[in-house]
């Protein structure tokens, strides 16, 4: 009798250990889950800096902001990162002439690796320094607005205040000129550059599992945002964090 | 009288010097508004990477004021640098010392050049002492059991 109510404790316990194993497993699965909707859900910002003090505060301001961030200290890496660093037209599957949202499938193509691996990603910002030592800001918003990320809103930092450079930064298309330092206002007034036209700068996102089946049936639209709720009016104190335009003679 | 209150009142004090001297402004404050306790020493380390970061930009500027034809585009370079960091983390006094020091170089003046240079790596100099006993009358805040009075 005694060897069989041990046998049984056993058994007991052996059941609850494996319950135990599998509410964990449960537990991480979801966790995992949470992660991937919450990555989904919030902006990817792209930012340029050469400065590593400002990067600093730029990734904390940023991801205080719950925005999720990628940081690089140069207009190349920038290019880089974008899939930009040859050629414009190095895009096999999409013209370059076409933007993300018109094709369905857009992506990085790493020269190398074969052209037929995407690697996916979103980028709903850039924002980069102006002054930097080789490509400058203002030549990277060229680029950019040149690619097919034309759409993808750039802002430009600065810490110098001079209106014929502001003029000509907007003028080749940035969404926002702003002066350095960054205060946790200036960039939580960029989310309405972003929830301006939400299908326009949504960006395609694939898996890297998908690349091999059907692409339409793969796409994630990363448009939707849960940073709608965050949303503030703009107060007159940040009006003055902008440079003012009014006034200036025109050139 | 609280031993944690005392010292906390001497941190508040003191910090309010600090901004009353002009040592920081503004800036500073907005750093310690992104301290939290998912980052607790968000400010040490911005002001640390400032200090190292500095030093490396002095004994360059020092350099480059030493040598026998003067790059004034490469001591720009430099100041620049310093300027936008020291107004990065609110150390007004050294970046006011900065935008006078860009003057000189523009005007290729050598001598308003290393009088700039001295000046800077004074106030370099004094703002790193008073941000460190900054630090310290946190630390002993902290450990006697109190909170930080942020902002202030």
């Amino acid at each position: 009798m005694e060897s069989g109510a041990v046998h049984t404790q056993q058994q007991e316990e052996e059941k609850q250990k494996q319950q135990k194993e599998e509410e964990e497993e449960e537990k991480r699965k979801q966790q995992k889950e949470e992660e991937e909707e919450e990555e989904e859900e919030h902006f990817h910002v792209l930012a340029v800096d050469d400065s590593f003090i400002d990067r600093k505060l730029l990734e904390r301001l940023l991801k205080e902001s719950s925005y999720q961030v990628t940081l690089v200290d140069s207009g190349d890496k920038a290019l880089e990162y974008l899939g930009l660093l040859d050629s414009i037209d190095n895009v096999n599957a999409t013209s370059s002439s076409q933007s993300p949202q018109q094709e369905c499938i857009y992506g990085e193509i790493r020269p190398g690796l074969g052209t037929d691996i995407f690697t996916g990603m979103k980028v709903n910002l850039i924002m980069t320094d102006y002054c930097m030592p080789g490509m400058s800001g203002y030549d990277l918003l060229k680029r950019v607005k040149g690619s097919y990320w034309k759409d993808v809103p750039v802002v430009i930092m600065s810490s110098e205040n001079i209106p014929s450079r502001i003029r000509m930064c907007l003028e080749e298309g940035a969404e926002e000129f702003l002066l350095k330092p960054l205060q946790l206002s200036d960039v939580e007034k960029l989310q309405t550059h972003l929830l301006k036209s939400p299908e326009k700068y949504s960006s395609i996102r694939i898996d890297d599992s998908s690349f091999n089946t059907e692409s339409s049936s793969n796409i994630t639209v990363s448009s939707k945002s849960n940073i709608a709720s965050k949303r503030k009016a703009l107060s007159p104190e940040i009006e003055e964090r902008r440079p003012k335009l009014k006034g200036l003679a025109v050139v | 009288m609280d031993s944690v209150v005392l010292l906390q009142r001497q941190l508040v004090d003191y910090t309010a010097q600090l901004f009353n001297e002009g040592f920081l402004d503004d800036q500073f404050n907005q750093l310690q508004q992104l301290q939290d306790e998912s980052n607790p020493d968000f400010v040490v380390e911005v002001v640390t990477l400032f200090f190292e970061d500095s030093e490396r930009l002095l004994n360059e500027l020092a350099k480059a004021l030493e040598q026998q034809s003067i790059d004034y585009r490469k001591i720009d370079a430099h100041v620049h640098q310093l300027k936008g960091s020291s107004s990065s983390i609110g150390a007004q006094r050294v970046q006011k010392v900065c935008i006078a020091f860009r003057n000189y170089c523009e005007e290729r003046n050598i001598e308003g050049c290393q009088k700039c240079l001295q000046q800077v790596k004074n106030e370099y100099s004094l703002v790193k002492t008073k941000l460190e006993t900054l630090f310290k009358l946190e630390q002993q805040v902290l450990s006697a059991g109190g909170s930080i009075p942020w902002p202030m």
